[in-house]
């Protein structure tokens, strides 16, 4: 019972995200890598403590996983946006067996962190990480629009990255019921919607004539182009995992 | 050797990549269309290879196979492909994103392929998703355009909720039947069926979500909208779209074919749903005003006679009607492109062959009787074709529904054509002659190709399909229902297009009025959408 407790806060089944934002001295671009690091914990927690996950936590989750969907639909923040969406996942990392669920999370850690990296990107070059007003970037920074199309294509559940393939092995290899049902299809519907909305407002739509677009510079491509081969590490990873 | 076949899905990957090193963009297309006849070569060779053998070529662990299936779509797709790069090579010359455009078409036909090759449910899987990915990249090629980006929004829910059934189905299957295999599903299942089939309620259910998700993709009624309002795409993509990717639910029916034998309700909804489909489409069309929605239209009519002959029991037809539609559908979108660009440049339409054949005014024009026209294009044809039958010998001639349905989804597709150019105007014998001459190809073809299809693709298990398929529709019920398609076309077709009919200074009719107003709007399903499902 303790450890599901334990286990309901690290993997992010309470959103405790409001309390972070509300204190004066973090700021917003800080609350990903800390519930990043809580997540990761929580893994290893669950890696170390043999549980099962029980019902009334993953509808906790579920619950606070909805509110996540819907502040995640109403910023427009790249930085809030990343751990909006890793609270979104929690009742699937809470359901899923230990070892999907860690190699789940993984894939979803590191798709996020490349959108948290693009998100330092526009505050380098545009002042801020809201994307609301940088439309259309496959035309004018094609790189930083590719980076994006891949991050989100990932985060909307397509194979061929991980989150897909992983989300896949983890839901085949979980056990069926209602809740089941319930959350697979919310999740699963939940991350495209996200993700689809984000790459109409940023990669898609006319390049806005008062902002100045600069591409990534090279280092940042080094960088982006390490997560993306991770991904697709991870990626083989799952498609063994699943046909296995 | 050739297991080389097999690497098939993998060629456009390595074109796309090759592509994405090059800087000079006219190296852009030569290098694509060069790769891509390869792929045309090594599929044609695979081809002759099951042909000479009666030997599929399995291989990668099991989890692709190029089998009956794939020898006869592979090369198929694989022509269209080159057809279609060729075409994009001067087409989307201006277009910014040339080599994105390159890239992102052999990402496509990578999926489509390795969605016919798969043999393995997670294969297919990922298969299915990628192709959905894929399309949506191209719907939204156009990145400035916001109607294009919020089309393609909605085309992807769609295509994500076929993505969601299938997975389930997948699960479903896998869970019920343990196996991914489907060379391994398709034996078990065929077994189970010769065993005396199964009342289990989960294989229904299977059944029915892949169904479901065939319909999705395949823009059946009532998930059809994003195919009509998807035509903002380049041509090309348009292209690829009504002639490859919304056949995908056909070919998914058909890798399922021997689950279906378990499950005779799904045929039966599948007949109904395509029934529907079809009738309602195939007016529409006739009713919308935007010409490229038209053709969305007639494209979802055809997927609804496919749907239908899956219901039937007549899976080869399927396959065989996909195929000559893709050819039909791909060759009208891509000759319209050129037309435009001709017009552009001259201020008369310029003189091609259809044109001349169609379009020319022949000064002995004369008015013409409605019914005898419907009786020249309708029942000539059809008395024709039974007549040959009849005449080739008592035994041969076994009626079939399906070659019922082939010749009324020609009859919609012929009022598509006459819909376009305006025959009438012409009078021209040559009109008829062609029409008439296109209808005998298209059921002789049937009967002498398609049938030989099924005995390639299914062998002796072809007729168990139309024994399973228990909705028996009569051929006089068949008769009467798609007749009415035909006449309601007919009478739309006519009262649009053929010149000479007096409309009258007088207001019309309110209610013939509204009923054409729903019509013309779709029967306002999509401003309903547009209006309270603000998602993109």
């Amino acid at each position: 019972m303790l450890i599901d407790f334990i286990l309901l806060f690290l993997l992010a089944g309470v959103p405790y995200y409001l309390l972070l934002e509300k204190i004066p001295f973090i700021q917003k671009d800080k609350i990903f890598p800390i519930a990043a690091l809580l997540v990761i914990t929580g893994m290893f927690v669950s890696c170390i403590f043999e549980h099962k996950s029980s019902m009334p936590f993953i509808v906790i989750a579920f619950f606070a996983s909805l509110f996540s969907l819907y502040k995640a639909n109403e910023t427009n923040n790249l930085h809030k946006l990343t751990y909006y969406i890793l609270f979104f996942n929690a009742p699937l990392l809470i359901m899923l067996n230990t070892k999907e669920s860690i190699l789940y999370g993984a894939s979803l850690i590191i798709a996020l962190l490349g959108v948290y990296l693009m998100g330092r990107y526009y505050v380098k070059n545009y002042g801020s990480a809201n994307y609301q007003s940088v439309t259309g970037m496959t035309l004018v920074s094609p790189y930083a629009g590719l980076i994006l199309t891949v991050y989100f294509t990932a985060l909307a559940l397509y194979p061929p990255f991980p989150n897909a393939l992983l989300f896949l092995n983890g839901i085949l290899k979980s056990e069926i019921n209602t809740l089941w049902y319930i959350v697979v299809v919310v999740i699963f519907f939940g991350n495209f919607l996200i993700a689809v909305r984000v790459m109409a407002k940023t990669v898609f739509g006319k390049p806005n004539d008062n902002v100045h677009y600069i591409d990534i510079s090279p280092t940042e491509r080094v960088l982006h182009l390490l997560i993306v081969s991770v991904l697709l590490l991870l990626s083989i990873i799952g498609l063994q995992e699943v046909i296995s | 050797m050739e297991k080389l076949v097999l690497l098939i899905p993998f060629l456009p990957i390595m074109i796309a990549i090759m592509i994405g090193f090059l800087h000079k963009k006219e190296h852009m297309p030569k290098v694509a269309i060069i790769f891509s006849s390869m792929v045309a070569l090594l599929a044609l060779f695979g081809t002759y290879y099951v042909m000479s053998t009666d030997k599929a070529i399995d291989g990668l662990g099991g989890y692709l196979i190029y089998n009956e299936l794939s020898a006869i779509l592979v090369p198929y797709v694989a022509i269209l492909g080159l057809v279609i790069r060729k075409y994009s090579t001067k087409y989307m010359w201006d277009e910014p994103g040339y080599k994105r455009f390159f890239i992102l078409l052999n990402f496509i036909f990578s999926a489509i392929y390795l969605l016919v090759m798969s043999n393995n449910l997670i294969i297919l899987t990922i298969a299915w998703q990628l192709m959905s990915i894929g399309l949506y990249l191209l719907i939204t090629f156009n990145v400035e355009s916001k109607s294009a980006i919020k089309n393609g929004g909605w085309t992807m829910l769609v295509h994500k909720l076929a993505d969601l059934l299938f997975i389930i189905a997948v699960i479903l299957t896998y869970k019920t039947f343990g196996s991914f295999d489907l060379s391994i599903l398709s034996q078990k299942w065929l077994a189970l069926y010769q065993s005396g089939g199964s009342d289990n309620a989960m294989i229904y259910l299977i059944g029915f979500l892949f169904l479901f998700a065939a319909m999705m993709k395949s823009a059946i009624m009532p998930f059809h909208l994003w195919l009509p309002y998807t035509s903002e795409a380049p041509t090309p993509v348009s292209a690829l779209m009504h002639a490859g990717v919304v056949n995908v639910g056909g070919i998914l029916l058909n890798k399922m074919a021997f689950l279906l034998l378990l499950t005779p309700a799904v045929l039966n909804v599948a007949f109904v749903m395509g029934l529907i489909t079809a009738i309602s489409a195939s007016i529409l069309m006739l009713a919308v005003s935007d010409i490229k929605r038209s053709l969305g239209y007639s494209t979802v009519g055809q997927m609804g006679y496919m749907i239908m002959e899956v219901g039937l029991g007549a899976f080869s037809l399927a396959i065989y009607h996909l195929m000559v539609h893709g050819i039909f559908k791909a060759s009208l979108f891509l000759e319209s492109g050129s037309l435009i660009h001709h017009a552009r440049k001259e201020p008369s339409v310029p003189k091609r062959l259809s044109y001349e054949i169609f379009w020319e005014e022949k000064p002995q024009y004369n008015s013409i009787n409605m019914f005898r026209i419907i009786a020249f294009f309708a029942i000539f044809p059809v008395i024709v074709f039974i007549s040959v039958k009849f005449l080739l010998g008592e035994d041969f001639f076994h009626f079939n529904v399906a070659t019922l349905i082939v010749a009324f989804a020609w009859l919609t597709g012929t009022q598509l054509f006459l819909s376009f150019f305006e025959v009438s105007k012409a009078n021209s014998p040559k009109v008829i002659f062609t029409l008439i001459s296109s209808f005998i190809v298209v059921l002789f073809t049937y009967e002498f190709v398609g049938l030989a299809l099924e005995h390639f693709l299914y062998g002796k298990n072809g007729e168990l399909f139309y024994e399973v398929a228990t909705l028996h529709i009569s051929g006089t019920m068949t008769i009467i229902m798609i007749m009415s398609i035909m006449i309601v076309g007919w009478y739309f077709t006519y009262r649009q297009h053929f010149v000479g009919v007096p409309l009258g200074e007088h207001k019309p009719n309110k209610f013939r009025w509204r009923i054409y107003k729903m019509l013309a709007k779709e029967g306002y399903i999509s401003d309903l959408y547009v209006k309270y499902f603000k998602i993109f």
